[in-house]
């Protein structure tokens, strides 16, 4: 089976990664359409901590504390990619899988899959109308910078992976050096705005 | 083999859908006392805020058709026979079994259980209780309702209720709601912003003393202040009891091993189930959803393989319904405390050697997976847990990970 993998390193926060999934989840399929609807569901955050970017989103963890706290049925797994789903018409929004969620993966709020205008869950679906057929996940299509890749998951890592987040990282390939200088820019930039010289 | 559930909950649909999954392919009986599929007892009261019914279902309305199971529905069991291996209904039925799993779940504890006879007053278990109160409601427009009890399931039905346009007072003996699942302080934050958020008339330290009524129906309750506020609806929530006398003779539930077997025979799960703390190793009835699933896939394992443990319960709970303000906690609250917070948000974790031994999170899901996992994982935290839970953008985990949240 295939997970996005992060390598923060390399992120340039740029949020390609969310306009793609508000796009890609949303029932116009166009940035134009997602833009202002309070409804535009966004499945990855791009959080900013001081000088680094880290895109997070759900990690479709196996075995999944999320899938067994749910009781309400909502959510489930998908047999093809392995990634873990919800069901709108099912979800109360009780946040019983945000309770166990070590990622803070899962939001709340009323999007276009809601039903009866109602807050549901929602988080990364893993793109799997693409994904299953062999495609690749919106926000892994649109990441310029190679810090999101969508690749196999050996059980190794997913062992590791569930003790630590750092273990998430990809990190192995280095960081090219073009990206590395933005980091060391955006470092310096950082500290001259706290005012503490470097 | 033949098995027979004594109950149709979660935990005995759980265990049934793990049988089949595991390849049992022999005869399964399910007995229980209401004449529904297996429902989940967490979404019922959104059906009372206006969901639809079949949303309950949570593993499908056809579950007996599907797990090839013999339902024998409306017959609660009143008696275990374990040298016999036989179980009795309160219609007189018996059914013989090789393997019993008993997960009768609990019931209402009532204060004055003949209130119970008078017109709009009702408990709020069950499925049947939900269904009544839904059409009381609709064939008497009743527009405003007390609930009595200010507990999780009291302030789930009071929220229920409000969702679904009624007035809503909640009456609680206590000095703050959900007093089992929060701190002194944590529990008067959540109090006072529920009561901000909702609207609700939130009466503290009373009980309902008396009730009136007028050609068997409720007209009023009188409260042990002396108030008295007109309502035709009751809602009686004052604890829950777990259903084991059929088995123990008396309702304070069965004790188990770590396969969950009661008895060489019985294997027992779910809300009347005692077992054992996974971190302070204390022996209670831990009733939640994520437990009763646990016990009962390693009660199907050992039962088809022979073989798996239980590794015990943790007490995790979260309310929030209808509003977006959850309330989530886990542990003992005692140890070192480390508390923070900033408008609707409130935290606190507290510490034993280092490790979280229970922890409160108020207004905000971000954060309880990670205090979630370190506390069940028992790693120290003491050195970063001020940073982590105090970071204002509720990212106090990442900016850990990144190596920015060292005290």
């Amino acid at each position: 089976m295939k997970r996005i993998f992060v390598d923060y390193k390399k992120c340039l926060a740029c949020k390609a990664c969310e306009t793609a999934c508000a796009v890609r989840h949303h029932p116009s399929g166009t940035f134009i359409g997602s833009l202002g609807d309070r409804k535009t569901e966004i499945n990855v955050r791009v959080l900013g901590i001081e000088h680094e970017a880290f895109p997070l989103s759900c990690r479709h963890c196996d075995p999944a504390d999320c899938l067994s706290a749910c009781p309400s049925g909502a959510l489930s797994r998908d047999v093809d990619t392995g990634a873990t789903l919800i069901d709108p018409t099912r979800c109360k929004a009780c946040a019983m899988c945000a309770m166990v969620c070590t990622f803070d993966a899962i939001s709340f709020k009323v999007t276009h899959r809601s039903p009866h205008d109602r807050e549901i869950a929602h988080k990364c679906d893993l793109c799997v109308e693409r994904t299953k057929d062999g495609g690749t996940p919106a926000c892994v299509e649109a990441c310029h910078s190679g810090a999101l890749v969508y690749t196999e998951f050996d059980l190794a890592r997913s062992k590791r992976a569930t003790r630590t987040l750092r273990t998430y990282l990809l990190g192995e390939e280095g960081v090219p050096p073009l990206v590395e200088l933005y980091r060391e820019l955006r470092r310096k930039e950082f500290a001259r705005r706290r005012g503490s010289a470097e | 083999m033949k098995i027979v559930t004594a109950g149709t909950g979660m935990a005995a649909a759980e265990f049934v859908e793990q049988l089949r999954l595991e390849g049992f392919s022999g005869e399964i009986v399910m007995v229980g006392d209401e004449d529904f599929p297996p429902y989940s007892p967490c979404v019922i009261p959104f059906y009372l805020a206006g969901d639809p019914l079949d949303t309950v279902f949570w593993k499908g309305k056809d579950f007996y058709e599907k797990y090839r199971v013999t339902a024998r529905l409306g017959e609660p069991v009143v008696q275990v026979d374990p040298d016999r291996h036989i179980i009795r209904t309160a219609n007189g039925k018996t059914e013989d079994y090789d393997r019993l799993f008993f997960a009768t779940g609990s019931h209402s504890r009532h204060p004055r259980p003949e209130w119970l006879e008078t017109g709009g007053v009702f408990g709020f278990k069950t499925l049947t209780d939900m269904i009544a109160i839904d059409r009381y409601i609709r064939e008497q427009q009743v527009t405003e309702a007390v609930v009595f009890g200010g507990g999780f399931i009291g302030v789930d039905a009071a929220l229920a209720l409000q969702a679904r346009g009624l007035s809503v007072s909640l009456v609680h003996r206590n000095t703050r709601l959900l007093s089992q699942m929060t701190d002194e302080d944590g529990g008067q934050f959540a109090t006072l912003r529920l009561a901000e958020k909702t609207g609700m008339d939130i009466q503290l330290r009373t009980k309902v003393e008396e009730i009136s009524h007028a050609n068997g129906r409720l007209t009023a309750v009188r409260l042990s202040d002396g108030r008295k506020i007109a309502t035709r609806l009751l809602i009686l929530s004052v604890g829950v009891t777990p259903n084991s006398a059929p088995l123990k003779g008396e309702d304070t539930g069965i004790c188990s091993n770590e396969q969950m077997l009661a008895d060489p025979c019985i294997y027992t799960a779910g809300d009347v189930a005692i077992t054992r703390h996974a971190i302070d190793g204390v022996p209670a009835v831990y009733a939640n959803y994520p437990n009763a699933m646990r016990q009962a896939r390693v009660a199907a394992r050992h039962l088809v393989h022979g073989d798996g443990s239980y590794g015990g319960s943790i007490n995790t709970t979260v309310l929030r319904k209808h509003i977006d303000f959850p309330v989530i906690s886990a542990g003992n609250f005692s140890g070192e405390s480390v508390t923070w917070q900033r408008g609707d948000v409130w935290r606190r974790v507290y510490l034993v050697d280092g490790m979280i031994n229970g922890y409160i999170t108020i207004g905000d899901t971000r954060l309880s997976g990670y205090l979630y996992q370190h506390y069940v994982a028992r790693t120290r935290v003491d050195g970063t847990i001020r940073k982590i839970i105090s970071s204002p953008r509720q990212d106090g985990q990442y900016r850990e990970m990144l190596g920015f949240a060292s005290d």
